[in-house]
């Protein structure tokens, strides 16, 4: 017993909040100035084009007309699916994507960047050296420039090795929100009443009541504390 | 209490006197929490200061059945958890970072030397318990605040503080302290 009070005033004194330093509060309580108002203009500026199987083409301005319902269905889901990742309520794309019109390099790049998780940025070199064409960096960046579909397959993930935007079909300005976007978007939360955990953007975490809702790190964490992944979503362990 | 939910009323107003009270009452708490999960000073403010914003944009929803405080750790330990899972995945990726991680996490913050044993044996704790470990001894929020805060059940943050503590005890026997 002695020796829990011991850890228990170790613990105690080893978080004790430091005295605050002067102008904390206002430091803290300046608001900082969000970049969301490029991305809202994108939004409304995006037109999307579709065949059957999937999303063809993610461009701003002027876009074909849908040629069947399905892809006119398609369409309206991805606008839906960006609408909700742009706000932050969502962290993965449910939407196919029809790439045979690309050439085949292109695709494995694409695919590669596709591999890179949600809120995090990886070199041109590591989307090279990942397709086995170690030295190939300019032709990476040139067929993520020409990613058919951006927003749905990350291109905006991939970034310079010395740590520079590098460009962006969008502009780096809206490369740059996204992110900043993604930096703060959750990937995994649980609903404190059905102690299940999903991906942001199921719809049963759509569903959630905001003061339900808890983030976790890993499913590992969420089962360690009495949580089961979503059985729609399937959030991978 | 009632003059903690008065504050609340007045932040949702758009009262900016208001929401700098609040930092200020609230701040430092937050801010040794933060601080004890990301080990790094720079990242503690950046979630302290996103957790205030988004209280700011939401306390309009804020339930007056919650305690301030039980809300606002919420917010707190949710930005913080989701900072942790981005860390854990990018050190998975960069090699180069495997085996610095937690010198180069910890290194804007250095605890006092007497504390470096418990400052270690504190990231061998798993993430979920090494959570609860740091919002009972800042604030002493009580087991049900815990359960609240991290949607738990009481049962659950008991058994995880006594493994997070247990943990810590073996590590620093290891360590002979």
């Amino acid at each position: 017993m002695g020796k829990t009070d011991h850890l228990d005033l170790l613990l105690t004194d080893y978080f004790r909040p430091e005295a605050a330093a002067p102008g904390l509060a206002r430091r803290l309580a300046s608001a900082v100035g969000e970049s969301s108002a490029a991305l809202e203009r994108l939004e409304q500026r995006l037109g999307i084009e579709a065949t059957s199987e999937g999303i063809s083409l993610v461009r701003t301005g002027r876009v074909d007309k849908p040629g069947t319902a399905a892809a006119r269905r398609l369409i309206e889901q991805a606008r839906e699916e960006i609408h909700e990742y742009l706000h932050g309520r969502r962290a993965f794309f449910r939407v196919p994507v029809d790439l045979r019109a690309v050439p085949d390099f292109r695709r494995r790049v694409l695919e590669a960047a596709r591999h890179i998780p949600f809120g995090e940025g990886r070199p041109y070199a590591w989307v090279a050296s990942r397709i086995g064409h170690a030295r190939a960096v300019r032709a990476v960046g040139t067929a993520l420039g020409r990613n058919p579909v951006p927003l749905i397959l990350p291109c905006h993930r991939v970034w310079r090795s010395d740590g520079g935007l590098g460009g962006y079909i969008f502009g780096t300005g809206v490369k740059n929100g996204l992110a900043a976007l993604e930096r703060t978007t959750p990937v995994l939360e649980g609903c404190t009443t059905t102690r299940i955990v999903c991906r942001v953007g199921c719809i049963h975490s759509r569903r959630m009541r905001q003061e339900n809702r808890v983030v976790f790190a890993s499913v590992q964490d969420a089962r360690s504390v009495g949580y089961r992944p979503c059985k729609l979503c399937r959030p991978a362990a | 209490m009632d003059a903690e939910r008065g504050l609340m009323r007045r932040v949702a107003h758009g009262d900016q006197a208001a929401f700098t009270d609040l930092a200020q009452r609230y701040g430092p708490k937050l801010l040794a929490v933060a601080g004890r999960l990301l080990g790094s000073r720079a990242d503690a403010e950046d979630a302290v200061q996103r957790a205030l914003l988004q209280c700011y944009a939401g306390a309009a929803g804020y339930d007056a059945r919650w305690a301030v405080s039980t809300w606002l750790y919420r917010i707190l330990t949710n930005i913080c958890v989701d900072e942790l899972r981005r860390r854990a995945t990018r050190n998975v990726h960069d090699e180069r970072l495997v085996a610095g991680s937690l010198s180069a996490a910890s290194s804007n913050h250095r605890p006092p030397a007497a504390y470096l044993d418990l400052h270690r044996a504190f990231a061998r704790v798993p993430r979920e318990a090494r959570i609860l470990l740091a919002l009972r001894y800042v604030d002493g929020l009580s087991y049900g605040e815990l359960a609240r805060i991290r949607g738990i059940s009481i049962n659950t943050v008991k058994s995880q503080l006594a493994r997070g503590k247990a943990l810590l005890r073996d590590e620093l026997g290891k360590r002979g302290v």
